[in-house]
């Protein structure tokens, strides 16, 4: 729930001070990536700890409801490993995710990572068409808003992006699914009766896309669009624009020219820092309709609760934004030129 | 000026886009009719998730529903009576002292890849379940008092078991063909629920397609003993939203849903091509009240509050609610009034309370019976016991259950009528699990889903099904404990004259009333809906007032007959989608441009300016 | 406005609280000014006040289900305007009732996130050294979690209640305010009035207490009725995923109960748009009032807005 509505924020949320410094940019890239790793690992210490405060027996809740002998349970509590030491669980969880085993889904009975693996592509494909989309919106109208500051045009944008942008997301989804009552799939991401063949198979899942994609959509493009406006007034005051214009050439050329790269920076990295908050989306987006990925998965999860598979989503999204978040302190250095010529 | 300009654009899109439309409307018209006679689909939806495929281990009431359409079983439930009718085996035999049971495999039935079904493929089915952990994940309880197993020959099974076992007529175990299953080696190994295994079957349905989380496909299984099924394709469609299933039905999207909510049976009910099925359920609903429970060995457990020992108290808390108001307004009017714990679908069974016996809903006879116990009311309207404590109670319930969040919010509002404040903990199941057997509760909401045989229902308030010490190893529902109800228990056990064990069963209900130890609030009916335009003849099980697709067999889906020719057209919803597609790119395709058009026109503005 | 006299006799905190108080003045004006702004924040106190005088001007026995009088999910009449909901209470008076707990929820959470956000956020720019790397690196770490999902997981483990939430949102919303309330602390702390503060022998208590704090407590303000927005939609969205608080009157918990009882099936639009628009206008205004304080507040943003 990190928000940001104007590029100064923005600046401070992506900004990091260390950016400033002089140092080499090796030195840079590898204190980044270690910083990185330290987080990872915090991240997995976090949701290793915060899963075990839970009270319950795990192995009470996976038997119940089906008859089953002490000595099934006994090789179940062995399995599970939940009489030894917290630090042993915790070194042995711990090894385990570095060959690949995340636990097993009390539910399911299956691997875990298997899970969040089959989970993951509709996952992207939902987060990263909605991001591509809404930062395609949002930057485009937040161009527009600022060049025509005060406008209807730009009154109208900003009212309806800061109305849409305080709207709870499964209430719009939900609406959405009612209103378009039927024009849209409401459930899942493939019709079984969907033709072979990879062009039919990919329509079919292009029109299952439509209503979860648009709902988040609506939702996440206000912030880009927000900052990039609020980037680009503050880019328009600079001098330099007013020499450009002195010059006589078109504002359209201005805009083109040196306005819009210039203040782009803050809303690109904006991008990546939002991962997170769109990952975050995605849990009751999935949930309403019926999207087969880790946001449906953790909803599933919760509702259990099967720890394991919390877990393991926990750690893997943590991981994905802290990755995210990495490549957009990197992706700045590349940007920006005060940086680059430090 | 500009403003004009966008509103013109906009016009212009909306234009378009309708003329789009039309345009593009006869045309899928038209690629609906011509397509000549189409597969009849059955769509269920499916709201609770799948976990495996594989028999041996899909534990999930979805995934044991699957075994159940692509498997033959030995036996099983009939549709009529849910009574152990012939199935693989055509006839069973037992040994007088019942350890020995020998069934009698039918000829002729034949697995999908043309293979013989032979007893030898269920005695490999068992064996494996006896030598493999792995292989008992589902259903290991049916073999764990297995001696042995042998095929004689082709159509003889003989199963000998260690104790006698009252399940041997109904072993709810698909029968899977050893050919394919004898070289897996690992049953944990995610290839055995992919279709080179799970796709060779005998059951009356055939796997095609199976996309994790999404759906399943099956095909007819036209060889199959019993004949085909009627419809050509069965899909299971998972939704993780009743209410998009709901919407999906209405739309045609799927054929038959289950597990409604009274609210959304009703708005179902009288729709045009919808039928609804409503049947009276197996489970009973109840309020335990923690009346100072104890462990097996006697000793007290857990923390309930120890003013519930008086049994005046607990007359009061059960007279003071209501629960023709909770099958009324929580469950919508779909639901038989509580009475006590076998529900009425077993009616030899199940017994109401005479109206002399029964508690009426009387709040001012509650205050009154407190008034007079000694419970004075104090300033802030909470009464306060006669050793000094106030009358603070817990009330805990399942967190994610609509039933048991609506439930606690009318017993909370009645008892502080009686001068009882009560805290709502609604929790999860798991933790709910823990603080029941714990004993750990004052108020709970709970309940059980009963048998056929009453045994089952009974033996939850015996002694003997309390915990020991550590508050594990429970069978227990209210952790009641009475010579007189263990004496009626006893009996019913051994008195083979159903007349007088049923006379022994109600006894043992009637004692356990007595002591408001609990409050059976309702028995719930499953609801479920189908489309009636486009099928027919879902057979229930039991009959004649059972669900279709809450069963234990594949009755109702097995019985389902598509109506006529109208199914070609129920299943436009194919060619609809390109449709829907074509529009969809219509509209971005209009918005883009439109947009364009308007930042030109915007853009020729700027440059007048 | 004050006579050169009695200024003269002005102690040195009188000075500074006529110039604080002719500061808020100034920022009032200026806020005031924009039209979007003033609209929101009137409509706000309105809100608020109505929340508070719920219990003078209607009958809390409406919210017992045991004293509900209506059928239910009967459609909007007379006698109830937005109709009933599933056990034939109000709905209007559910949604005004609920106005309470989701703004106590939004506002304790925020409390909570900018306490936690404005004392890591100083500490990290004030004391400088490895203290600053840790609590920097520690608030970057927690500013990329997926807040949501973290708070879940703590809404799974803890019991459930309006607190849990409280707890679950207010320790996930932090990072971004502490990392505003450092960037805004380096900017006061590199001012050379802070220098002679600090030669003059201030100590670390006087240099935060009577400069930094008053210097952040502007940003941080913005930066709050952003937060309560965010946690009122946190709280609607955790009910969502039943987490929540199913037993008490909020807005999340309202749409919760609709959905689960089948509203939508039903058609009882009166039973989802009612909480639902509530949300969007009650974030919508702390929104529009959070964006004009900042336009007033932070001098690099002024005249951004309109």
């Amino acid at each position: 729930m990190t928000q940001a509505l104007t590029s100064d924020q923005a600046a401070v949320l992506v900004d990091p001070d260390e950016n400033r410094g002089g140092t080499g940019t090796t030195r840079f890239v590898l204190t980044k990536i270690a910083e990185a790793l330290a987080s990872i690992l915090l991240v997995i210490v976090l949701g290793f700890l915060l899963f075990r405060l839970l009270p319950g027996d795990p192995v009470a809740f996976m038997v119940r409801e089906r008859p089953t002998d002490p000595a099934q349970i006994a090789e179940l509590r062995d399995r599970l490993g939940i009489d030894k030491p917290l630090l042993t669980q915790f070194w042995d969880y711990f090894t385990g995710l570095f060959r690949g085993d995340f636990g097993t889904s009390y539910i399911e009975r299956r691997p875990v990572l298997d899970m969040i693996g089959e989970r993951l592509w509709p996952t992207v494909l939902l987060v990263g068409s909605a991001t591509v989309l809404a930062v395609a919106l949002g930057l485009w109208l937040g161009i527009r808003a600022a060049w025509k500051r005060d406008s209807f045009f730009d009154r109208a944008q900003t009212g309806i992006a800061l109305t849409l942008w305080s709207v709870p997301q499964f209430w719009l989804g939900l609406l959405l699914l009612v209103v378009t009552g039927g024009l849209f799939p409401s459930r899942g991401m493939h019709s079984p009766d969907a033709g072979p063949g990879f062009f039919a198979q990919g329509l079919d899942v292009l029109h299952h896309l439509v209503l979860p994609c648009v709902t988040l959509l609506a939702v996440f493009y206000a912030q880009y669009m927000l900052v990039m406006r609020s980037s680009l007034l503050g880019e328009m005051n600079a001098d330099y624009l007013t020499t450009a214009r002195a010059k006589g050439l078109r504002d359209d050329l201005v805009r083109r020219r040196h306005a819009v790269p210039n203040a782009l920076l803050p809303t690109v990295t904006l991008v990546f820092m939002q991962f997170g908050m769109v990952v975050s989306g995605a849990v009751t987006v999935e949930a309403v309709f019926s999207w087969p990925g880790l946001g449906q998965l953790t909803y599933d999860a919760l509702h259990g609760p099967d720890l394991p598979v919390l877990q393991g989503v926990f750690v893997v999204l943590a991981s994905a934004v802290v990755l995210m978040n990495l490549l957009a302190e990197l992706l700045y250095r590349v940007l920006d030129p005060r940086v680059r010529t430090a | 000026m500009r403003i004009k300009h966008v509103r013109r654009g906009v016009n212009r899109a909306i234009a378009v886009l309708a003329a789009g439309t039309m345009a593009i409307l006869p045309l899928a018209g038209t690629a609906t009719a011509q397509q000549p006679a189409q597969p009849k689909v059955l769509r269920v939806a499916l709201t609770t998730g799948i976990d495996h495929l594989n028999p041996f281990t899909a534990s999930l009431a979805a995934s044991t529903q699957v075994g159940r359409f692509i498997y033959e079983f030995l036996t099983i439930p009939s549709a009529d009576k849910a009574e152990a009718s012939p199935a693989l085996a055509e006839s069973w035999t037992t040994s007088p002292d019942k350890l020995t049971w020998t069934f009698k495999i039918r000829k002729g039935v034949k697995w999908s890849d043309g293979q013989p079904v032979t007893a030898k493929d269920a005695a490999f089915t068992f064996q494996r379940m006896l030598d493999d952990e792995t292989a008992r994940t589902a259903n290991g309880n049916y073999v764990a008092n297995f001696q042995s197993v042998a095929a004689p020959d082709d159509t003889t099974l003989v199963i000998k078991t260690k104790a006698v076992q009252a399940t041997m007529d109904l072993l709810d175990v698909p029968i899977v063909p050893e050919h394919i299953w004898a070289p897996i080696k690992d049953l944990n190994d995610p290839k055995t629920d992919d279709l080179s295994v799970v796709g060779v079957s005998d059951g009356p349905y055939q796997l095609t397609e199976y996309k994790q989380n999404e759906y399943v496909k099956f095909k007819a299984n036209t060889a199959y003993w019993r004949g085909a099924p009627k419809v050509d394709e069965l899909q299971l469609l998972v939704f993780k939203d009743v209410e998009a299933a709901v919407n999906a039905l209405k739309q045609g999207e799927v054929d038959v849903i289950n597990r409604l909510t009274p609210t959304q049976f009703d708005a179902l009910k009288g729709q045009p091509n919808i039928a609804t099925n409503q049947a009276p359920g197996r489970r009973y609903n109840e309020i335990n009240i923690n009346f100072g429970v104890e462990d097996v060995n006697n000793k007290p457990i857990g923390n309930g509050n120890p003013v519930l020992k008086d049994l005046r108290l607990r007359q009061a808390i059960a007279q003071s609610i209501d629960t023709k108001t909770i099958v009324d307004k929580v469950m919508g009017g779909y639901g038989q009034l509580g009475g006590g714990v076998i529900p009425p679908i077993y009616s030899a069974y199940h017994w109401d309370p005479s109206p002399a016996e029964a508690r009426k809903f009387d709040l001012a006879a509650a205050n009154k019976t407190l008034d007079d116990a000694g419970y004075a009311k104090g300033a802030d309207g909470i009464r306060v016991a006669p050793g000094g404590a106030r009358l603070e109670l817990r009330l805990t319930g399942h967190a994610n259950r609509a039933f048991d969040q609506r439930t606690a919010q009318y017993v909370a509002g009645w008892l502080q009528q009686i001068g009882i404040s009560v805290k709502q903990e609604l929790v999860s199941d798991e933790e709910l699990n823990d603080r029941t057997t714990a004993g750990n509760y004052d108020l709970a909401i709970s309940g059980y889903a009963t048998n056929p045989d009453p045994d089952y229902a009974l033996a939850l308030h015996t002694c003997a099904a309390r915990p020991n010490a550590e508050g594990k190893g429970a069978t227990t529902d209210t952790f009641f404990c009475d010579p007189a109800y263990d004496g009626f228990y006893k009996q019913q056990l051994t008195d083979t004259d159903p007349a007088t064990r049923a006379g022994y069963v109600k006894q043992a209900q009637a004692r356990l009333y007595s002591q408001a130890v609990n409050v059976v609030l309702d028995y719930d009916n499953a609801l479920e809906a189908y489309r009636s335009d486009k099928f027919s003849g879902f057979q229930t099980q039991p009959q004649p007032q059972g669900s279709i697709l809450e069963q234990t067999g594949y009755w109702g889906v097995y019985g389902a007959v598509p109506a006529g020719t109208e199914t070609a057209a129920a299943d436009a919803g194919g060619s609809n989608t390109v449709l829907w597609i074509v529009l969809g790119v219509v509209v971005v395709v209009v918005l883009v441009g439109g947009g364009i058009m308007i930042g030109r026109r915007g853009k020729a503005a700027d440059d007048r300016e | 406005m004050t006579a050169p006299a009695t200024a003269a006799a002005e102690t040195p905190r009188a000075i500074a609280w006529r110039r604080r108080r002719a500061g808020i003045a100034r920022t009032w004006h200026e806020f005031a000014a924009q039209k979007a702004a003033l609209a929101g924040f009137v409509l706000l106190v309105l809100t608020v006040l109505l929340a508070l005088l719920l219990p003078v001007i209607s009958d809390s026995d409406g919210l017992d289900v045991t004293k509900a009088t209506g059928h239910p999910l009967s459609p909007p009449d007379g006698q109830f305007w937005l109709g009933t909901d599933i056990d034939g209470r109000s709905v209007l008076l559910l949604t005004m009732w609920g106005t309470r707990i989701s703004l106590l929820v939004g506002f304790a959470a925020t409390v909570l996130s900018v306490l936690i956000g404005t004392v890591i956020g100083i500490a990290a720019a004030h004391f400088g050294g490895w203290i600053s790397t840790i609590l920097l690196r520690f608030t970057d770490f927690f500013l990329v979690l997926p807040s949501l999902v973290l708070a879940i997981a703590l809404s799974a483990v803890l019991p459930q209640g309006i607190w849990t939430i409280v707890l679950a949102i207010g320790v996930t919303a932090w990072p971004s305010t502490a990392r505003l309330v450092r960037a805004q602390t380096l900017t006061i702390e590199s001012r050379p009035y802070i220098e002679r503060s600090r030669a003059l022998g201030g100590g670390h208590l006087h240099v935060v207490g009577k400069h930094v704090l008053p210097g952040v407590a502007p940003l941080v303000l913005a930066n709050t009725t952003l937060v309560v927005g965010n946690s009122i939609i946190a709280d609607a969205t955790l009910s969502f995923l039943g987490v929540g608080d199913p037993t008490s009157i909020t807005w999340g918990a309202m749409l919760e109960t609709a959905l689960n009882n089948g509203a939508v099936s039903r058609g009882a639009w009166w039973n989802l748009l009612p909480p639902g628009i509530a949300i969007v206008l009650v974030v919508l205004f702390f929104t529009l009032v959070g964006r004009g304080l900042e336009t007033v507040l932070n001098p690099r943003l002024k005249g951004q807005h309109s």
